[in-house]
């Protein structure tokens, strides 16, 4: 299987597209298995990936545009290839979660959420700047059309907000991109979008820095990044569960991984000047966010505003400029996948059973659904970061890796720990504990099959990781030192080399 | 050596899953009864060979696998039993396995009796891992793992309703739990500072790699760490201003009081501060070391001044607690190691023994806690009145029992260290000790038979929970006889502490004054609660309304603070900040959005289809051109 990145990518689109002519009655099932084999062809990946090699590897290469220098390009390494399986898991999960009784027209569900799975993998796997604008961008159509047909009463505006908010940040990015194509050309005479050539391209940190920030308008909307953030609670508030799980669990990361990807390697110096920005931004978002989450009535803005706390944490990771943290970023970047996911799908249960997300509506739930009181509950300790399950340990490496760059900000930061679970533990108590307050509740049901098969991979997936997260570590920190050890090499300033710490300076020093 | 060590691990593991996967949702079942004390049991006599193979042999250590590896970070899953290890592994399995065992008795009735055992097992299982690891982060792993299984049994009957704090101060079980939980993540936050700073000055978080390594860090570094560490030694040990959750904790089952809240889990912060004995010990953090012994001196004080006015029988004991940690702190800090491990030891099994009978009172009168509707039990409860009154015996300090031997220790420390004041608060405090003890006992089991007024029909618990609570009872007895073989068994790991000549030969008048306090204590308590008849014990209004008695019952109004300024402001900042993410934050990008749409809508007038008013914008246009131009002309 030598084509198995561009087999990733447009399995789903072939499918997707085949999906038109599939029985209304079998839409489902259809769905299911096109995103089972789907997820099988990641674990295949996974499998023939070699774990000892930090660069790109499976590439695929052909040129589109050869005067441009725009090709069809793909290649995964440890930093993409959980991403791009956790993205499959999750589509494949949520397909299962649909209930077919509650969501009227399954066929274009389906097709959209299959549509999606193409843009999403792309993202992860392009290596040409045009590539992944492409999917970066056609990612949104799919998403305006589930938040937009299956959403809430206010569903267009959140729709259409999520869609031009995201955009306007891309066309600046785009621009950006197309600067240091410029730029290349300039250089070296010859036009490329290869991300792999830019990264050769020495940039003068004046430019690294209008350049970081063009792709930061792209990115930071994306991930959101405080003040950027106010699309995601409207589209979360509207969209429906599976649109909500996606959104937060692999939409989201695109923003994180673009940093990763492209600001890191593109721009090191300008990456480290822009630290204390950044981790402003981003230590705004851990606290401010956190008590915004913990001021919500409704459960699922509460995940809403818990996420973007999250992804604050995440950002700061990235910009530890340390194997700990940057690898515990990527960690976290999965672990707020799983974690998020399944909380979504957790208050979209209660919603599909109830008709409200309101947490004074509940009061008592654990008397009533066991099964679901534990798997949220054990949901809650992942989010709040316990030591064993799929939290703590991106957590605790990023804070880690952070403290070598300020002991402030990662006390700051830190706080996490504690207004993390303020706002998780009230949610619980208000939904889960006390006496059972409204009647109505009384005769809810408890986790069936279908939901129970949708929940019960992530439950075992936070333990599993959170006991033994090496196998997703280790490809993750090889990759990771590989790209520090660029950054390092790459960057002008004395400054940026000295903060920036690749093992390479690690081994001299001993 | 190995396998016994996996076996004392994972034996509570294997009965949490038993229980908690096979019965999880089956009503009370018998099996789940025996089995899980059966493991632990297991798991106390692995601990009980390995302590002795450990004291022939010396420590065993075991790597199971690695745990996280990234950039120079290596953890693994290890974990050392040596002697201080093993001293706490024998502490906690001992007393969790008559913990469980009474728990059958005590939760006969509950409807989640199965839940209950997995959950208590699953403590046990995390507080091992606590004692057993070889490295920090394997510590945090338990210590985090006790913390979730705390907030899961103090929340146990989570379906009780919140109540205002004057009915209850706790407000509700779920309420309790989420406080504990939350107080003990504020101290984690400075443990994992500590543990940074350590790996980063260091460069490994294994405890023989740093304690190695500590004489080549700077002073300031050592300090930080100490600090970190303390910290969250604080948090886990109700030290103040931590200390508002222990007693709240007390919504929880008794047994659960007795094991987690009383004799194992609140003790892992002294733990800590032993383990850390490399650190702690050093020159340049003898003012760290000196803090936590102040601190500890005067918790040891300030919770005892609380119990004095309590009348709740639980609150009480929890108090005693925060100021028997006190005690250890205040050893732990001058110095003294292994005398402050020997008063946890002491102390996990009369305060657990104290907690069950507690609780056999509380199964006799339907969960009433308050004293004064208690008095002359005695008859009814004989057997529950001589483990309290024996506990309590230990407690107060009176020989031969448990507590005379390692409270004695700890106060004559402070008078050997020259720390007079220190010396004489807790010389102060064991009187407190002693009265609020059996103040306490006295008016659960003396006086007049005041229940009857409220129609309590009280009976006496099961015999065979009276006999699982009998070891206990031996151990608050004669725990203290065992100090000299004690000392010789731990002082090869943990470093000596002698009594200068000045102080041995001062000791047995200092053990008499400390006596004469306690004794003291007890004879007042006799005096103003035991009698019956005309001088049977009364509540006195002008003393209730008294200023001192409104402040210690109201615990100095710390959880009024606490409530005023943190938890109110908190939530109103949370609830403003949301207010501005609406009207500001999502404001100006509706706003740009409606500029952008308004302008758009406003020019659309330009393009009306009218064709005269086309060529009126066409002349405006033209004639706007030829004034720029000729303005450029002129101007170059």
């Amino acid at each position: 299987m030598e084509h198995i990145l561009s087999i990733l990518i447009f399995f789903p689109l072939l499918a997707g597209i085949l999906g038109f002519v599939v029985d209304k009655e079998v839409a489902k099932a259809y769905g299911i298995s096109v995103a089972a084999v789907e997820f099988l062809l990641s674990l295949w990946l996974w499998a023939s990936f070699d774990t000892n090699y930090a660069g790109m590897q499976f590439n695929e290469f052909a040129p589109i545009i050869s005067q441009f220098g725009i090709s069809y390009n793909l290649g995964v390494d440890g930093i993409s290839l959980f991403i791009v399986l956790m993205s499959t898991l999750i589509t494949l999960l949520g397909i299962i979660l649909l209930d077919e009784d509650k969501i009227a027209n399954m066929k274009n569900m389906i097709i959209s959420l299959l549509f999606l799975e193409m843009t999403m993998v792309g993202v992860f796997l392009s290596l040409d700047a045009i590539i992944f604008y492409l999917f970066w961008e056609l990612s949104l159509v799919p998403m305006l059309y589930i938040i937009g047909a299956w959403g809430g009463p206010t569903r267009v505006y959140a729709a259409v907000k999520f869609f031009l908010y995201t955009f306007a940040g891309s066309l600046v990015m785009l621009v950006g991109l197309l600067a240091i194509a410029y730029l290349y050309h300039l250089e070296a005479g010859v036009w490329t979008f290869n991300l792999l050539d830019w990264y050769q391209l020495d940039l003068s940190v004046g430019l690294q820095f209008w350049l970081f920030l063009a792709l930061f308008a792209g990115f930071a909307i994306k991930v959101p990044m405080f003040p950027f953030h106010t699309w995601l609670p409207h589209a979360h508030g509207q969209a429906p569960t599976i649109g909500s799980v996606i959104l937060a669990a692999v939409l989201l990361k695109m923003g994180t991984y673009g940093f990763v990807r492209f600001s890191l390697p593109l721009f090191p110096d300008a990456s480290v000047e822009m630290i204390p920005f950044i981790v402003v931004l981003s230590i705004i978002m851990v606290i401010y966010t956190a008590m915004v989450a913990f001021a919500q009535k409704d459960m699922k803005q509460v995940i809403a505003y818990s996420s973007v706390s999250h992804m604050g944490i995440i950002m700061i990771g990235v910009f530890a400029m340390n194997a700990e943290g940057l690898g515990g970023s990527i960690f976290l970047m999965l672990s707020h996948g799983i974690v998020s996911g399944a909380l979504f799908m957790l208050v979209g249960v209660i919603y599909e059973r109830t008709g409200t997300k309101t947490m004074s509506e509940f009061g008592g739930l654990a008397s009533i659904m066991p099964v679901y009181a534990t798997v949220f509950g054990i949901m809650l300790m992942a989010s709040v970061g316990l030591p064993l399950t799929i939290g703590f340990v991106g957590e605790f490496l990023v804070l880690l890796g952070f403290y070598e760059v300020s002991p402030i900000a990662t006390i700051l930061a830190g706080t996490t720990i504690i207004i993390g679970s303020v706002y998780m533990l009230s949610l619980f108590k208000k939904s889960f504990f006390g006496p059972v307050t409204n009647e109505k509740n009384r005769g809810l049901k408890d986790l069936n099959v279908r939901e129970l098969t949708a929940l019960l991979p992530l439950v075992a997936i936070v333990v599993w990781l959170g006991v033994y997260p090496k196998p997703v570590l280790g490809p993750i920190d090889k990759s990771v030192k590989q790209l520090l050890v660029n950054m390092e090499y790459k960057a002008r300033t004395q400054k940026a080399k000295d903060t920036i710490i690749s093992m390479q300076l690690a081994k001299e020093e001993k | 050596m190995e396998s016994l060590v996996y076996i004392a691990l994972f034996a509570p593991f294997v009965g949490s899953l038993f229980a908690g996967l096979f019965f999880a949702r089956s009503p009370k079942n018998i099996i789940v009864g025996i089995v899980n004390p059966a493991l632990i049991g297991l798991s106390l006599l692995a601990s009980i060979i390995l302590a002795f193979y450990v004291a022939e042999h010396g420590a065993v250590h075991v790597t199971m696998m690695d745990w996280i590896s990234a950039g120079s970070l290596h953890i693994p899953f290890g974990f050392i039993v040596d002697k201080v290890s093993v001293t706490m592994m024998i502490v906690v399995t001992t007393v969790s396995t008559v913990v469980h065992v009474y728990s059958n008795g005590y939760m006969d009735h509950d409807k989640s009796f199965n839940r209950f055992f997995s959950y208590l097992s699953a403590f046990v299982f995390s507080m091992m891992i606590l004692v057993m690891s070889d490295n920090f982060a394997g510590l945090f792993i338990g210590w985090e793992g006790v913390g979730v299984c705390s907030w899961l049994l103090i929340g146990f009957w989570y379906h009780k309703k919140d109540v205002t704090p004057d009915i209850n101060p706790a407000i509700s079980p779920s309420y309790a739990a989420n406080e504990a939980f939350i107080m003990n993540r504020i101290a984690d936050l400075g443990m994992l500072v500590g543990i940074f700073l350590i790996y980063w000055n260091v460069g490994s978080l294994q405890y023989d790699v740093v304690f190695k390594a500590l004489p080549h860090l700077t002073d300031g570094i050592l300090v930080a760490i100490a600090i970190g560490l303390f910290i969250g030694a604080m948090g886990k040990s109700a030290q103040f201003p931590l200390h508002t959750w222990l007693t709240d904790a007390m919504e929880g089952p008794t047994p659960v009081s007795a094991l987690i809240h009383a004799a194992t889990m609140v003790t892992a912060g002294v733990f800590l501060v032993i383990r850390a004995n490399p650190l702690f010990g050093m020159e340049a953090v003898q003012g760290v070391s000196y803090f936590i012994a102040a601190l500890g001196t005067f918790v040891a004080f300030y919770a005892a001044s609380m119990a004095l006015v309590n009348r709740d029988l639980k609150r009480i004991i929890a108090y005693s607690t925060l100021s028997q940690l006190g005690y250890m702190f205040a050893a732990a800090g001058l110095g003294a190691y292994w005398i402050a491990l020997f008063h946890l030891a002491a102390h996990a099994f009369f305060k657990a023994l104290l907690f069950l009978g507690a609780g056999n009172v509380m199964h006799a009168m339907d969960d009433e806690l308050d004293l004064f509707k208690m008095g002359g039990l005695k008859k009814a409860m004989r057997g529950t009145y001589i483990y309290m009154g024996v506990a309590s015996l230990a407690l107060a300090g009176l020989p031969p029992l448990a507590g005379y031997f390692s409270k004695d220790a700890i106060i004559e420390t402070a008078f050997n260290e020259g720390t007079l004041v220190l010396w004489g608060m807790l010389v102060f405090t064991a009187g407190l000790t002693a009265f609020y003890s059996f103040r306490q006992v006295f008016l659960t089991f003396e006086g007049e038979e005041r229940y009857k007024l409220f129609g309590f029909h009280p009976h006496e618990m099961y015999k065979y929970v009276l006999i699982a609570m009998s070891p206990l009872a031996i151990l608050a007895v004669v725990a203290g006889w065992f100090q000299g073989s004690f000392h010789e068994f731990i002082i090869t790991l943990l470093p000596e502490y002698e009594m200068s000549h000045h102080t041995h030969h001062l000791a047995g008048k200092l053990g008499l004054i400390v006596l004469a306090f306690a004794i003291t204590g007890i004879v007042i308590a006799y005096f103003k609660y035991a009698r019956r008849g005309e001088k049977a014990f009364k509540q006195d209004e002008k003393v209730e309304n008294g200023f001192i008695y409104k402040l210690l019952i109201n615990q100095y109004y710390v959880p009024d603070f606490y409530v005023e300024f943190i938890v109110k402001p908190y939530k109103a900042i949370s609830e403003k900040f949301w207010a501005i993410d609406k009207a500001v934050v999502d404001g100006t990008v509706d706003m740009i959005a409606k500029v952008i749409y308004t302008t758009g809508d406003k020019t659309r007038t330009i393009q009306n289809g009218n064709l005269s008013s086309y060529l009126n914008w066409m002349g405006a246009g033209t004639l706007l051109l030829i004034l720029a131009a000729a303005v450029v002309a002129v101007m170059s």
